[in-house]
């Protein structure tokens, strides 16, 4: 897989709270149009990393190179411009609102003088489009996000990353809190998602559910990252070493 | 935790709540119907046409307040400085009017401005001061009560001129203005609410905060706009009910009757609001507001002693209280 093509790559990145350094220049290349597993122990910093990608938390040092141009990203809005898109560990839905809702807040389609009135229909049929893209089952788009069961919960997450433009798709610990059936849907989604090119950064503490459909393995240790290794180079034995803070040779 | 229902469980959990919530939602059209239906009965002089427009008078007032203060609540702010923007309202219109000799429509203006300063005052206490609304909002109506002390010192002013009190009682097809001025606070906003983009926001900063951040809302300027608007709405009201008295109405209480702070927190709870944001329509607001006048009303008409109608009116708050936790608890 040497031919393929950095989409992202953080470039000494770095970020503390207080006493606790959770990211120590960290150097991670994520590949275009694959699934790029992060994985580590609890605290390993993982989340951090990715809220830094996404940018919900900013960086005490170090940058981002995207698509080959140095950048920064300034805040989730600057994240959705370059097409990265967070699905966060507890998926950021309002509750109380629609499925409808949900996949278009902070998006909104509108029309009219000023845009400031809401094109509801264009954002249902939207929203019926992408979810059918996907093959996510929600038979109802106007149901509260209270009534949904996690994979599908977890749909419109995905759905939402989407209409953002979502090129780089990052989901942390997405089957976490998920039964055997509601997480083989969602492993198919993370599939569908890499058939239409997209490129997905996934964060899961399952090594087999890892080594079934990563492309790539990184693992981090106490905010370093270790290394990177293809799936087809790895052996479940040596990424557990790794995650165990044993650095291979 | 969801991991643990299967699919269909899930679905009629999910379907049955959907029902009890709708019921506890909508109560309140069916029971103001049977309330209103009982004093035809129970109250003399209720069912007629002149105290029908008394009925909407009142509401008017208790209705424009009410309006804004449900989209400061709809986006998580709960806006206790009503009192203290009224005062300052109604000061800045009798001192405009009366003494500066200001034309009716700039005393409206600087009035409205006014209210507009106040709620930029309480956004900037909530958002740069990261102070939750009901604390901040506490703190600010000291400052906007002292203010209006000061301004109108401590008196009440009286307006002699013409012109301010014969406006309110323009009437349009037999209805005061006051009246067409509350329906049409809650048509735009039913409009802002469902139709536009920042309803939209509104309903999700409220329902939660941290995911529309997450989302790229704006929630800060949300919170500043939605505070705006409810000090605008407690201004408008100031202006009417100093027109309609010819007099600064400093405190709100006497006069104004029945618009002050727990009218609209009641009425906003028995419309099926979550105090914590994020969950209502405007429209059963009005029903509400509609309901509490038609009880008071009803209730004076049968000579029942006004003491006994507050103790009525302090239930009604806490049943109201009640619904809503209960309400809280099921979503
Ligand atoms: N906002 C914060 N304030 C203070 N400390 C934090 C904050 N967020 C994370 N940390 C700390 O940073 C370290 C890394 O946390 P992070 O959430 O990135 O780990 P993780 O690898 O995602 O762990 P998990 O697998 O448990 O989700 C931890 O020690 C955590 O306590
Ligand atoms: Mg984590």
């Amino acid at each position: 897989m040497a031919s393929d093509e950095v989409i992202l790559e953080t470039v000494d990145l770095d970020k503390s709270f207080g006493a606790v350094h959770a990211v120590r220049s960290v150097s991670w290349k994520v590949y275009s149009g694959r699934v790029n597993a992060l994985v580590g122990d609890n605290g390993a910093g993982k989340s951090t990393l990715i809220k830094l990608i996404s940018g919900a938390l900013q960086p005490n040092a170090g940058g981002f190179r995207v698509r080959g141009q140095e950048t920064r990203i300034g805040g989730p809005a600057g994240a959705f411009g370059l097409g990265i898109a967070a699905v966060y560990q507890d998926l950021a839905l309002v509750e109380n609102r629609d499925v409808v809702m949900n996949m278009f807040l902070g998006s909104e389609l509108t029309r009219g003088p000023g845009q400031i009135f809401l094109d509801h229909k264009g954002m249902l049929r939207q929203a019926h489009k992408v979810l059918d893209d996907i093959h996510a089952r929600i038979p109802n788009v106007r149901e509260m996000v209270r009534n949904l069961s996690g994979g599908q919960r977890q749909a419109v997450a995905v759905g939402r990353a989407l209409i953002r433009g979502g090129e780089i798709i990052i989901m942390d610990e997405p089957t976490a809190a998920l039964g055997v059936e509601q997480t083989q849907e969602v492993l198919q989604l993370i599939g569908t998602l890499r058939a239409q090119g997209k490129t997905i950064i996934l964060i899961s503490h399952n090594i087999q559910q890892v080594f079934e459909i990563a492309d790539y393995i990184s693992v981090m240790f106490h905010g370093d990252l270790l290394g990177t290794r293809s799936r087809d180079e790895a052996t479940e034995t040596e990424v557990v070493a790794m995650i165990m803070g044993k650095r291979s040779p | 935790m969801l991991g643990r229902f299967t699919q269909g469980e899930l679905a009629i959990a999910g379907r049955r709540r959907e029902q009890l919530l709708f019921l506890m939602d909508n109560g309140i059209y069916v029971v103001t119907v049977l309330l209103f239906v009982a004093f035809i009965f129970l109250a003399p002089y209720f069912f007629t046409p002149r105290n029908l427009v008394n009925i909407l008078i009142s509401a008017s007032l208790a209705g424009i307040v009410t309006a804004g203060y449900t989209v400061a609540i709809l986006a998580g702010q709960i806006d206790t400085s009503t009192q203290g923007v009224l005062a300052v309202a109604t000061v800045t219109t009798a001192l405009l009017f009366e003494e500066a000799g200001f034309s009716l429509p700039l005393t409206v203006i600087f009035a409205l401005l006014a209210g507009i300063a106040a709620g930029l005052f309480n956004g900037l206490i909530v958002v740069n001061g990261k102070i939750v609304a009901f604390v901040a909002t506490l703190a600010t109506q000291g400052v906007m009560l002292a203010i209006a002390l000061f301004l109108s010192g401590g008196q009440t002013i009286t307006i002699a001129r013409e012109g301010l009190q014969e406006a309110v009682f323009i009437r349009v097809f037999g209805i005061p203005s006051s009246v067409w001025i509350m329906f049409l606070c809650y048509i735009v906003g039913y409009i802002m609410l469902t139709q536009t983009k920042l309803g939209a926001h509104i309903y999700a900063t409220g329902a939660d905060y941290r995911a529309s951040l997450l989302s790229g809302v704006p929630v800060d300027r949300v919170i500043r706009i939605a505070l705006v608007i409810s000090a605008l709405t407690a201004a408008l009201t100031a202006i009417l009910v100093t027109a309609r008295a010819k007099q600064s109405a400093m405190f709100g209480l006497a006069i104004a009757g029945s618009v002050d702070f727990v009218t609209a927190l009641t009425a906003v709870l028995l419309g099926g609001f979550s105090l914590f944001g994020g969950v209502g329509r405007i429209e059963r607001n009005l029903v509400a507001v509609l309901f509490l006048t038609i009880l008071g009303n009803g209730l004076q008409l049968m000579d029942v002693p006004t003491g006994i109608i507050l103790i009525v009116r302090g239930f009604a708050l806490v049943l109201a209280v009640i619904l809503s936790v209960l309400r809280a608890r099921m979503t």
